[in-house]
């Protein structure tokens, strides 16, 4: 198990930190990169509209005007007119297409993000906080449309207009030009040093953001517990802390990322100071004054696109460090997944064999220290046993939640690495000790084991479980909206439905795994015999403490220290007078 | 206008209001500086380059670069009071709710859901920023060049001023037009936001669910459901907002259009000179700009709106189980008497789950609480500790209603090891001492003893410094039992409540448990809920819960009379039963 994250501890990048992040983002580009290239186009039309309104207003005011032709200043302005309004939609069309972009890149990301996270391992929720998921999948997703939009085809659009103003201001005088030139050196120097602080100073910014939010979550999830204690003071106190240090990486980054501006237009200041010295210096013969005053103009239109590339760059920087989590939780390797082997396993038998199997959630710390066993299909096995002995473990492997260390896992005679995790565990009906409530309805809640179980088979899986009877007691009945950790609903109510889902689910192997633990006793027996009838023709592990619900077991295995101490049916064992005799009498 | 999210960020900045007006005062002294450049540089055409005054050169030029340097130093220093008194405002609504979080009642939390509140404080919260960091500022820029702008024209020629004044109420009633429309678009958005973090959140947390029922595909379509709402209502607002921009893009730009064509007609006729056209033209663009930018403005104020409805609404949502004014505190410790009188309780209201019910648990005693499932065993815990209020009757604790007494003296007083487990993502050393984290290292072993938990805590890798996932993934259900009581232990209780803590947990170790509890090193009342006849029959009392109503009484006077309790037993083989002679008949016997 990979060393678990805590809340206020920040999450280290394995990959180093660079730009080969933006070549990925390509790919979600490329689809919308002939409506980008159009809006690129039209933006380009816009911005030569633009360049014709002050030419038509000169010649106004210096033709039309002086000569008292008032015809010709009504046409001039009309022509404008026009120009406007051209400009103005080739605008809105831009907008719009570059609204559909991004919103449909973030939507393309989102989708990349939650998919593998639905691949991902128990082991990848289990070491860290939920809220640092979270926080990837909404709002970081959210943070990079605008860089890999709008950004992208005003950095083209800007380039473009440096190249033009280059060309144009060499044409006219090579030497100043130059001299306009040489501030970008000194510009991308001060780029480069900055920029490792600066894409540092991003990611802490990003990660005490997440560490915020993972606290805000668990906070709240764990309210109850804080209230019970009186951790609110000390709570306050931690959240107050983490808020401090989040305070403090947003000043840094900001900070940092508001001093590329200043540092351009002093930049753009002194090159144009050189350009008047140079200018006046050389001003006879070789420069003329005309051209001395063109050229200081140029120097700052040169500078206008270049600081409008130097806040793009900024705002990268910034879209930078949320792709570099973004991708980093789509790359998070998958250790549990289809083979290229895999076939699905379409009718399964459930004969079950375990042949020397060896687990170790950590390297060495070996939970399962040799299993043998084999459990042919219909049979009911037990598995008793201290806590932590390896119970759930041995159950975890039968539903490949867990890949085995050492050995091999058989269902039906397959490897279970060569048959493909959908089939191996929809064909599972595997009760969990935590019994988790979707948000929903009591129904869909059942209905999440069979997604086309009719609302009789609904009935009739909530009847087996002995669930029936309390939920036809609510008034909304099945219909009735509950919560995941819902509030209306006791842990024994949502146990039940949770065994109802298990069941509807028509599995061929039944794992239960202190599956009874909140129910009372007489629900139990009754639900003991309801199931009893469903687990026919079913293999089936039963995990329990309370003995008396495995007595009619086909085998009963009590484990300890990671080994079957161990096997054999209730009477066998009693009469063996070993570990399970003693266990058994102890209940009594 | 909603004044009250202005005067809610106003309250926020406090403390640093001088910063945040000083950050306006400089804006506009940026915007002053931002016209010396020009003249100087007209300056340097004229005279020096022109005029030929050339010593004048590096005066100029140097009094160029300082003017930037002083313009960029104070766009520094605007930055650092945007961002030190927006950060501030963050800060101060960030702990206020939080705080009000850590007060707050359950019912509140099955109402506002953590996906929804992590919205707020996160996706809202941006919003509060952006107005306090950027609309202001900008607003201030709005004003101040389009009135310095307007006094300039008029005073050039306030006929050509007014005739392009005509503009404005057009643009107005553009953009108020606009905002009434998209204002429930951007509501709507802020919902779906949260919806999106509501169901990632959920499927995050039910990943166990979602595996064992190999559902990932499900999920994905659910989750694409809400990820592709929430683009589409991104896109609507774009829509709205794209067909409004260039109407107010088209009003602006109409000015320039006036001003040729009525400025050139004036000039014509002689009512103003081609110089004063020339100098009108030129500032044209200083009434223009922000009349285009006051449209992306109320864009994003009624986002603003909408952001600051919902962060007020946590911030100021009061728990209706509060101290009441006149609370009584307890510093002492409690003797831990109990008593129920004609309580009533229903978690809606018309269902009790509690009916009219009445006993009393002794201090230093240990009572045992059994009963169906759903019959309200988890909400007798629940009412001894005030996270619900009674619907009619009383909960005394030491003599004295638990609603008079301080919430803190109560859970103080009274310990609850949960059924549905919750651990942080701390160390179990850290969650055993959450109760009190200066605790020392010894007593938290002590209590991890106590509750039988010392011992595979130790078997761990890193014993009690291993991190514990939150709700403790990782550990088993047993496992995750005894750090519960641990954790509860800890805390010194003078009423410790074990609410089903040992369902999981094998025999042998809930004797042993059993047996420590029994000998605490302090005085304590304890209250066992169990589904175990064994985990219960050797209490002073038991309490068996049934459709409401209780029956109290002994183990061997429970078996006697009471039938549900009589059934229990028998189901799990108790021996020893007195012969019974209740005549009352179980609901659940005959189902």
């Amino acid at each position: 198990m990979a060393k678990r994250n805590k809340y206020d501890v920040d999450e280290s990048l394995e990959q180093g930190f660079d730009f080969s992040k933006l070549k990925r983002s390509i790919v979600y580009v490329k689809p919308y990169a002939k409506l980008m290239l159009l809006a690129l186009g039209l933006s380009m039309l816009g911005s030569l509209l633009g360049l014709a309104t002050p030419i038509l207003l000169q010649k106004a005011m210096d033709v039309a005007i002086p000569n008292g032709d008032i015809n010709m200043v009504v046409k001039l302005a009309l022509a404008s007119l026009g120009l406007v309004v051209v400009a103005t939609i080739f605008g809105a069309i831009r907008g719009v297409i570059m609204s559909y972009c991004g919103q449909s890149i973030v939507y393309d990301i989102r989708k990349d993000v939650f998919d593998h996270l639905q691949i991902l391992p128990f082991s990848y929720y289990d070491s860290r906080p939920h809220g640092k998921i979270l926080v990837r999948v909404v709002n970081y997703v959210n943070s990079v449309s605008d860089s890999l939009t709008n950004g992208l085809v005003n950095a083209i659009l800007e380039l473009l207009n440096l190249f033009f103003i280059t060309g144009y201001m060499f044409s006219i005088n090579v030497r100043l030009s130059l001299i306009i030139l040489s501030g970008m050196p000194v510009l991308l120097a001060f780029i480069l040093l900055l920029k490792n602080v600066q894409k540092k100073a991003n990611f802490d910014n990003n990660n005490k953001n997440s560490n915020l939010t993972a606290y805000t979550c668990e906070a709240i999830e764990g309210v109850k517990v804080s209230q019970i204690f009186r951790r609110q003071k000390e709570n306050q106190k931690i959240y107050g802390r983490l808020n401090r240090e989040y305070q403090k990486a947003w000043y840094k980054a900001a900070y940092l990322n508001n001093m590329m501006g200043p540092v351009t237009e002093n930049l753009k200041q002194w090159v144009l100071c050189l350009v008047y010295i140079g200018g006046i210096l050389w001003i006879s013969p070789s420069v003329e004054i005309g051209v001395l005053i063109a050229m200081a103009t140029y120097a700052s239109k040169f500078w206008q696109p270049v600081i409008s590339l130097a806040n793009i760059y900024n705002n990268l920087i910034k879209t930078m460090s949320y792709l570099e989590r973004i991708f980093q939780t789509i790359d998070e390797p998958v250790d549990i997944c289809d083979g290229p082997e895999a076939k699905p396993l379409p009718d399964m038998q459930g004969r079950v064999e375990f042949q020397n199997v060896r687990f170790a959630y950590e390297k060495d710390y070996y939970v399962l220290k040799g299993v043998d066993l084999t459990v042919e299909k219909g049979q009911r096995i037990a598995l008793v046993g201290p806590t932590g002995s390896g119970k759930s473990t041995i159950v975890n492997l039968i539903s490949r939640f867990y890949n085995v260390t050492e050995g091999k896992l058989l269902i039906d005679g397959v490897n279970i690495n060569d048959i493909t995790l959908h089939s191996l565990r929809s064909q599972m009906g595997i009760m969990l000790q935590d019994s988790f409530i979707f948000t929903g309805t009591i129904a869909d809640n059942i209905r999440y084991g069979k997604l086309d179980a009719t609302d009789e088979e609904i009935r009739a899986a909530a009847r087996a479980v002995c669930a029936d009877e309390f939920i036809s007691q609510m008034e909304q009945g099945y219909d009735t909206p509950v919560t995941e950790r819902g509030g209306m609903l006791s842990q024994g109510e949502r146990q039940l439905i949770a065994f109802a889902r298990t069941m509807v689910s028509d599995p061929a192997i039944l794992i239960l795994d202190e599956a009874t633990s909140s129910i009372d006793a007489k629900t139990e027996k009754l639900l003991q015999q309801g199931i009893e009838k469903l687990m026919e023709n079913r293999t089936s592990f039963v995990i329990a403490h309370r003995l008396s619900t495995i007595r009619n077991c086909d085998k009963i295995l009590y484990i300890d220290g990671g080994e079957i101490k161990e096997a054999g049916t209730h009477d066998e064992l009693m009469a063996k007078k070993g570990y399970y005799y003693r266990l058994s009498t102890a209940q009594d | 206008m909603q004044m009250f999210q202005i005067r809610f960020v106003w309250q926020h900045l406090k403390g640093k209001r001088f910063v945040f007006l000083l950050g306006m005062f400089i804006t506009l002294l940026t915007s002053a500086v931002v016209i010396v450049n020009p003249y100087l540089e007209k300056l340097l055409v004229d005279d020096v380059i022109r005029g030929g005054k050339t010593d004048w050169l590096l005066p100029i030029l140097g009094m160029m670069c300082l003017v930037i340097l002083l313009k960029t130093s104070l766009f520094m220093v605007k930055v650092v009071c945007m961002e030190v008194s927006s950060q501030h405002m963050l800060m101060s609504i960030r702990n206020k709710i939080f705080t009000n979080m850590q007060y707050q009642e359950l019912r509140f939390f099955d109402r506002i859901r953590t996906g929804d509140i992590i919205t707020r404080t996160t996706g809202d919260l941006e919003y509060l920023r952006h107005f306090v960091a950027y609309i202001s500022y900008n607003a201030i820029d709005i004003v101040v060049t389009f009135s310095s702008a307007l006094v300039m024209l008029l005073f050039i020629s306030w006929k050509l001023t007014l005739t392009l004044l005509a503009v404005t109420p057009f643009i107005i009633l553009t953009t108020v037009i606009y905002s009434k429309k998209v204002a429930p678009i951007y509501r709507s958005i802020r919902e779906k936001l949260s919806m999106l973090n509501i169901n990632a959140r959920e499927n995050i947390a039910g990943n166990r669910v979602v595996k064992a029922f190999a559902r990932e595909e499900f999920e994905i379509e659910k989750f694409d459901q809400s990820s592709k709402e929430f683009k589409d209502i991104n896109l609507r607002a774009a829509h709205a907002w794209q067909k409004i921009v260039p109407i107010i893009d088209f009003l602006a730009q109409f000015l320039s259009f006036l001003t040729i064509l009525v400025g050139g007609i004036f000039t014509i006729t002689g009512e103003i000179t081609l110089g004063e056209l020339t100098l009108f033209t030129s500032l044209t663009w200083a009434l223009s700009d922000p009349m285009r930018r006051v449209s992306g403005m109320l864009n994003d104020l009624q986002r603003f709106w909408a952001a600051t409805d919902k962060v007020v609404e946590i911030c100021y949502d009061t728990p209706l189980i509060r101290n009441r004014d006149n609370a009584v505190h307890k510093e002492e410790r409690f003797d831990g008497k109990i008593n129920f009188k004609n309580v009533s309780f229903g978690y809606t209201e018309d269902k009790l789950v509690l009916d009219n019910v009445s006993f009393t648990i002794d201090a230093d005693s240990t009572v045992g609480i059994i009963g169906p499932t759903g019959s309200g065993k988890t909400t007798i815990a629940s009412l001894i500790a005030r996270f619900y209020d009674v619907t009619s009757g009383a909960i005394y604790l030491d003599g004295v209603d638990v609603r008079f007494r301080t919430l803190e003296s109560i859970h103080k007083a009274v310990a609850i090891a949960t059924q549905d487990v919750f651990l942080f993502s701390d160390t179990i050393a850290g969650n055993i001492s959450f109760c009190d984290p200066s605790m020392e290292i010894e007593q938290v072993y002590e209590c991890a003893e106590l509750a039988c938990a010392d011992g595979f805590i130790r078997k761990m890798p890193d014993g009690y410094d291993t991190i514990v996932g939150e709700r403790g993934v990782g550990l088993s259900g047993g496992q995750r039992q005894r750090i519960a009581l641990a954790r509860a232990i800890a805390a010194i209780p003078s009423v410790i409540i074990l609410d089903d803590t040992t369902s999981a947990v094998d025999m042998e170790t809930e004797k042993q448990m059993q047996y420590n509890l029994h000998n605490l090193p302090f005085h304590c009342t304890t209250i066992i809920i169990a589904q175990r006849i064994s985990s219960v029959k050797n209490a002073d009392k038991i309490i068996v819960l049934e459709n409401g109503k209780v029956d109290v009484g002994t183990h061997e006077e429970l078996a006697a009379r009471n039938r549900y309790y009589r059934d229990v037993c028998e189901l799990q083989d108790e021996k020893d039963l007195p012969p019974f002679v209740g005549t009352q008949a179980s609901e659940g016997g005959e189902a």
